[in-house]
Order: structure tokens, then sequence, then C-alpha cells
């Protein structure tokens, strides 16, 4: 039996997350991913106008928000019939891309940065850059006023963890560019979006922003000096970082998990929606050599509860899940429950949406002996969020010439008002990973709704066959030389961006009380 | 004069810590005008504050059923830049999502920052009063937390819809509360709206820096410099509303400034300077982008403005009465 150590708090993540690992011989010989919160969103929903749901649903986090609307004003759209003119699914997409360049920014400095840099060997900066200069010289100056808030305490650096001077004090000023970046970009969804977090303009049937010239204008302005920081610092990072000091990390494969990999695919290039800029697929038992992509099964998808505090029930589809709150169960350790495709865990994100496209950029990175694991989680965020620049440029461009034309629209108000009944999917692929939405509705009011989201396939615990989650899979074989000081551990978690009020919104929890949770 | 003395004081002292006095008016001209008053003012209390706190003021920022909404727009923060304010200005002792620590060194870093007292307390996201297993944080509920922390607070800080008067998570099965019924009798300064407006938030703090005491604050808790005013009597779409011409289709470029009632905008009885003060860096707000007001600054957000998108929603309902009644017409709001 090994040393079992907790850390919980995980912070530098979206919500209340725990992980628990049993230590070996240095390494980590098992894992438990458990979230500790939950406040029962879908439970409020049931009755409700169903628009009311793109609103709601975008308050599961504050920190992916718009992901949440985008995906159930789908299962929306699809459940009044709405057809969203082009205008409205540029104006989307263009949201969207801001916010994944605003989501992964901040998940590298702001989330991520700490864990690999001993952010203290800026004093030993020795150079004569102005601007390097006064980022040393303010670290040393909250060192010796003893106030370094919030940069310590920390985990103390390991052999991992890049202490060159030079490196070093360039990430530090990066990391204090990025925040004005990320902020920036958040604007850049605020022209359409009226405001962040939590945008007002995503309904049913497409948009409320009818766009101006001017807009379209200051969107472009910004997202050029979004791009130059992508291209000139983030990317240039990410692989100065990947292939320099983490190249140890890298080769070691250090987070794997077990190379299973879904995407839903999202974003059209064009009206009819046929090209996407990010494949659909599904991955099973990765071999890098020969990357078999077959085509996604949503019927495929079930969700357990074993583990996690409900009754027991067997795994069942989303569509027909049945739902008993159990805060006393035996054995269970997690509000999030286990999705699994055709019976098998999978990891979604930007690692696996690269995987799927069969990006050359990472797979020339994996050629060259990195394994896919933490590091190259990070190296996929920042080869797609230059695809989804790009992407947005081409979006701008086509909003641009369909807004000057006649009948340009961006709204489908004919099917405004909720059906009598009806149900509809919406699926998404958030900068997290693959996201889908389900609504039932009876009477002009929500019978059900229900997501699975992308934390709750990487931190879902075990399912019935004792399957590990990715999350947990992930952990396996880690290096924990010190069980006081688990850095490898949080490395590993927070490569995949955590975000765990998305990942449990979805309880009921009036105890023992049996609700059924019907959508065929 | 006095004020003139102070201002030259003040920037010696900035100027001998590095900072030039072109920076510095910048982040003053910023920091006043998130409080509305005039910059020598400011100044004036800022220059006492500055030069009688030996050290920086420390913060503690909880979350408990929240969203980190609020942490993200606090740290969309770009005038004053909320870089400046994190290193700068407070010391940041504990924030799950922002801080390095995790596990047992953040845990001790929140144990000694409470011991030390003094600390300013920011809450985000409700109290589960269903109970309390719906949150926990170090194998601890949230709110035995929560009673610790409130415990030596020099000043307590409610962020968000959630944290001040419920919420969202107020109509769950979790039935979370806000801080008015989860801590009954303290006082606490509210800054409802979903999220918080970062100008709202670094104001406060920076008012309660420079003054010692919270801001003047209306009866339910709202600091009156940022809630005074409803957001209809600053609405742009105003002219519209009084003359009865209402959006309908959001296609028609003709229709695309009117008014938001009848698509359920709350505006008229909702209480913010969103209008005027706007969001993300004065880009937009709300019912600029043909959305609506949903009275996130309310303590009925969400259950009395849901169905969020019609006229039918008891407050939207209430809305169409005192209109009909002309209780809108300029001279009676």
């Amino acid at each position: 039996m090994g040393k079992k150590i907790k850390v919980d708090p995980v912070t530098r993540i979206e919500g209340h997350l725990s992980i628990e690992v049993e230590i070996e011989d240095g390494k980590v010989k098992d894992a438990w991913s458990s979230g500790t919160m939950a406040r029962g969103f879908e439970a409020l929903l049931i009755g409700k106008d169903p628009r009311d749901a793109s609103y709601v649903t975008s308050r599961f986090c504050g920190v992916c928000y718009s992901v949440h609307q985008m995906a159930s004003a789908r299962a929306l759209d699809a459940a009044f019939g709405a057809r969203v003119p082009w205008g409205g699914t540029l104006i989307r997409n263009l949201i969207m891309g801001a916010e994944y360049i605003y989501d992964h920014v901040l998940h590298f400095y702001q989330l991520s940065a700490l864990d690999y840099i001993d952010i203290m060997a800026v004093a030993d900066y020795k150079g004569n850059d102005k601007e390097l200069l006064a980022v040393r010289d303010k670290i040393i100056s909250l060192v010796k006023a003893k106030d370094t808030y919030p940069l310590t305490p920390r985990y103390a650096p390991d052999e991992f963890s890049v202490k060159d001077p030079d490196i070093v004090i360039h990430a530090v000023r990066n990391y204090l560019k990025a925040l004005k970046m990320h902020a920036k970009a958040r604007n850049m969804g605020a022209i359409w979006g009226g405001r962040t977090p939590h945008y007002q303009n995503i309904v049913v049937g497409g948009v409320t922003s009818y766009p101006d010239l001017n807009q379209v204008a200051r969107f472009r302005t910004m997202l050029d000096e979004q791009a130059k920081f992508i291209e000139e610092v983030y990317i240039p990072d990410v692989l100065a970082f990947g292939t320099g000091p983490l190249w140890p990390l890298a080769k070691m494969g250090l987070g794997g998990g077990h190379y299973n990999y879904l995407s839903y695919g999202a974003f059209e290039k064009d009206p009819d929606g046929k090209e996407l800029v990010f494949p659909a697929g599904v991955v099973v038992g990765l071999d890098p050599a020969n990357i078999k992509v077959d085509p996604v099964d949503t019927n495929k998808i079930v969700e357990s509860v074993k583990f996690a505090w409900y009754k027991d029930n067997k795994p069942v589809h989303p569509y027909n899940g049945e739902q008993i709150f159990n805060l006393d169960k035996k054995n269970a350790y997690s509000f999030v429950k286990a999705p699994r495709y055709d019976g098998k865990p999978m990891e979604v994100g930007p690692l696996a949406r690269m995987i799927v496209a069969r990006n050359k950029d990472l797979l020339g990175l994996v050629a060259k002996g990195a394994k896919p694991g933490a590091v190259a989680r990070h190296a996929a965020r920042a080869i797609e969020t230059k695809i989804v620049v790009d992407a947005c440029y081409h979006w701008l461009d086509e909003l641009q010439s369909a807004m000057t034309k006649p009948g340009f629209k961006i709204h489908d108000t004919e099917h405004w008002d909720p059906p009598a009944s009806g149900m509809g999917a919406g699926y998404f692929e958030p900068p997290r990973g693959a996201l889908g939405h389900w609504i039932k509705i009876k009477d002009k009011k929500i019978e059900n709704y229900q997501a699975v989201v992308p934390s709750t396939w990487n931190a879902s615990p075990r399912c019935e066959n004792g399957a590990r989650g990715q999350y947990e899979e992930s952990l396996i074989g880690a290096p924990v030389p010190d069980p006081n000081n688990p850095i490898n551990v949080v490395r590993i978690i927070r490569s995949f961006d955590p975000c765990l009020a998305c990942a449990i919104h979805i309880i009921d929890p009036q105890t023992n009380e049996l609700r059924k949770f019907i959508i065929e | 004069m006095k004020e003139k003395r102070a201002e030259r004081n003040l920037l010696q002292m900035v100027e001998a810590h590095g900072i030039n006095r072109r920076a510095f008016l910048k982040y003053c001209a910023a920091t006043a005008a998130l409080f509305g008053i005039s910059k020598s003012k400011f100044m004036t209390s800022l220059a006492h504050a500055m030069e009688t706190a030996s050290q920086k003021p420390p913060v503690i920022w909880l979350e408990g059923q929240d969203c980190a909404g609020c942490t993200i727009a606090f740290l969309g923060l770009l005038n004053p830049p909320v870089s400046s304010i994190i290193l700068d200005k407070i010391s940041l002792r504990y924030h799950e999502t922002a801080m390095a620590a995790a596990g047992h060194t953040a845990e001790e870093a929140f144990e000694e920052a409470v011991k030390a007292g003094g600390y300013v307390l920011v809450v985000e996201g409700s109290v589960p009063s269903a109970d309390d297993r719906f949150c926990m944080i170090g194998g601890r509920p949230f709110k035995k937390i929560l009673e610790e922390a409130t415990a030596n607070a020099a000043a307590i800080i409610a962020v968000g819809a959630c944290a001040t008067y419920g919420g969202i998570p107020a109509a769950t099965p979790s039935k979370g509360i806000g801080l008015n019924k989860a801590l009954p009798g303290k006082a606490v300064i509210n800054l409802p709206t979903c999220p918080v407006h970062p100008d709202h938030l670094a104001g406060t703090i920076l008012y309660f820096l420079a003054n010692g005491k919270a801001p003047e604050l209306d009866k339910i808790g709202r600091p009156v410099m940022y809630y005074r005013e409803v957001i209809h009597d600053n609405c742009r779409r105003r002219g519209h509303f009084d003359a009865g011409r209402f959006l309908m289709d959001w296609n028609d470029p003709a229709q695309k400034d009117w008014c938001m009632l009848m698509k359920g905008c709350k505006g008229p009885v909702t209480n913010s300077d969103c209008a005027v003060r706007r969001w993300n860096d004065g880009i937009s707000f709300c019912i600029d982008c043909g959305g609506v007001c949903m009275g996130c600054a309310e303590p009925g957000f969400y259950s009395e403005m849901t169905p969020l998108y019609t006229a039918e929603s008891e407050t939207s309902k209430r809305i169409v009465a005192l209109r009909d009644a002309g209780m809108f017409t300029k001279k009676n709001s």
C-alpha cells in the first residue's frame, strides 16, 4: 500500500476539484478525481420557458460561458425548427473565436505557467532590457516587502522547473502582457455580445445584434492586435518551453492517459456547413504512426453513476437517464458522472481535436519524440488558436460581404415562439472540448434538460468496469518524488484546463426522490 | 492650495518608488473615474491612505457556489490595470482561481491570513442552504470556511448576483443563498449584477482603502455611487419607449434601436449605472447589443425575471402596469 495524498483544493482552475493520489516508489500508483460543488441548474430549468435555457446555462461557468449559450441555442434551434441565417452564424462564430483566443491565452499564462517556472529566478536577470529590468525590480520589491502574494506560497520548483533567468523573466513579462491581452480578447466578443462574461446576444434562431461596418472594422483592428500577440509571443513561448526546458516532460509523455480522443466537430466555413474548421471524429487507442479516425455516433454515449453521488442505475444514454440523488452513497466520491463512448473513457479538448484533425504541426512534434500528454496539450492549444484566428478573418470577410447585400438576416424570427412540443440536441467544440446540450419541450415549457460537458468527460470518476476517468488515468506513473510537493500532479491536471462548475451542474438534489429523466 | 500640496507630496513619494509622474497621474485619473469624483479630491484621500498604510492591505477572495464569472470580470479591468491592483495596491492572500498555491499550501495561506485579521473579504458565489455538502473545499463545507473568514474581516464585499441575494442558484434545489441570509446582521457591501462590474469592485475596494469605511449604501446594501440611478433613465432607447416604438424583429434595421420592452427588458425597474458606465472598457452593454436588461442588479433575479425573453414575467408585468399608469413620464421617473 502506497502513501495517499490529497490536493484539495486544486487551484488555478475553474471550480472546486479535489485530487487524491496513491504514491508508491515515488510514482503515482492510483488516482481519484472528485468534483466537490454542485448547484442543480438542470432541475431549475424544468418547467421554464425554453428560451431561458441559453441565458441560464451560460451561468454554468463564468470562464466558458459563451460556449454553453452556443450549445444551448443550437439545441433550441433544433427543437424549435429554427434555421439560423448565415449572418447569425457568422456573428456567433466570431464571438466563439474571441472566446478561444481569450481562454487559451489565459490558460497558458495565468493558469499554467506558474507550474513550470521558478518565478524567483528573475532576480538573477543580468541583461539591460529596460522593460525586463522593470519586471525584475517589481518582483524584487515584492520580495523585499515580504509580500509576494498571490505568486507565493507555491509548490517548490523541481528538477523540471525552468530556472534560466532570461527565459523566466520573458515569461513573467509575457504573463503581465497576457493579463491585458485576454481581457482585450473578451472585449472583442463584447462588440456584439454586449458584455462579458455572459453575453446577451445569443438566442434561439441566431443573434440579437444587428451589425454595422464600424463594428466589423473595430473587431478587425482588435483581431490584428491579438494575431500579432499569438504569432509573436504566445506560440513562440509555448514552443520554446515545450521543445526546450520541458522537452524531458514531453518525451516522457507525462499525463498521457487512455489515448482515446473524441471531437464533435465545429465551426462552419460556409453557409451549407459542409466543411468544418475542426472536424468530427473518434480515435481509440492512438497509434501516432497510423491514426485511425472513426465517425462520431452520438448513440454510443452513455453515462455511468456507479461512483458518483446518485442512486445506482445502469449506464444509459443522456437522452434516457434516470437520476436519483444520493449524498450518502458508499464508494461514491464525486458529483461528476462518468460519460463513456462505446464503453470507453475519452479525452476531449485541444489535443483530441488536433489528433482527430491529423494536424501536421502537432504530429510533427510527435514525430520528433513528444508523446501526447500534458506538454502536447499546451502545444495543441497554441496550434489551434492560430487556426481560429485565421478562421475569424475568414468569417469577418464573409460578414462584411453578406451584410452589405439586400435581405441580410441575423435571426429566424418565424421560429421565435416556443413549439408546443419538440426535442433537440446541440453539439459544439468549446476550447475545453466536446460539449452537448439536450432539450425536450412539452406544452411550450422545458420538460427536460441535460448537458454533457468537456470536463465531465475528462474529470469523470470510474465507471461500471472500474476503468478510471481520463484525469485519473493520466496521473498513473507520474513522478512524485516528494509527497509534500506533488507539483507533477497539478501540472497534469491543469494541462486539461479543468472547469468543474460546468461538469457538475447536472444533479437532482432532492434526496431519495425519484425523478424520471426521459428524452427518447 | 491644500490639495495641491498633497498632490506634490504624493508625487514625490511615488517618484521615489520608481513610478513616473505621467504614469501615476494616468493611474489616478482612471481610478478617480471609477468613483465618479474629481481627481484632486481622490488623490488627497489616496495620498493619506498610502502615507499611513505601512504595508499593502490583505484581501481574501472566497468562491462558493460560483461560476468564476466575477473573477473573470475583475481580471478584465484595464483602467486601471488589474495587475497594478493585485501587485501594487492589495495583498491577495487567497483566491482559488488566481493563486500559485494549491492544496495544503493554499489552506495554510488562508489560515494565516484569517488569523492575522484586518483583511477585506470578497465573496463570490452563493452558500448552499439545502445541504452543506453541496459545496466542499479542502474537505470542509464552504459555509464553515465563510464563517471563519468573516470573523476577523475589516470589510465584507459580496460580488455578483449569487453572493449578494442568491442569484440563479437560489432557484435551484441546492437552494443557494446570498450573504444577506447566510450572514444575518453582518455589515456587507453588496455589488450585484451577474457578473459583478469590475469598476464597481475595484472602486469599492479602493474607496474602502482610501477612506477606511464603506461608501454610502442604499437600503439593500449597494453603494449609492453605482446603483443610484435606474437603467431606464439613462438608456439611449428611452425616446423610443416614450414614443411607444418596440423592437419585434431583430432583422429589421429600422427597428434596430427601438425599445426592448416586448423582448423582456427589465431596465425600467433595475438600478445600476450600466447604461452610462457601460461594460468591457466602455464597448457596449446588454441593451446596446439588441439584448435586454435581465434585472441582475436586483434581489428578484432570477425567479422574478423569468420568462426572460417575454413581457410576461412578474417584473415585466409590473413595468407594463407602471407604464400604463403614466409612471414613466419624464416628470415622475
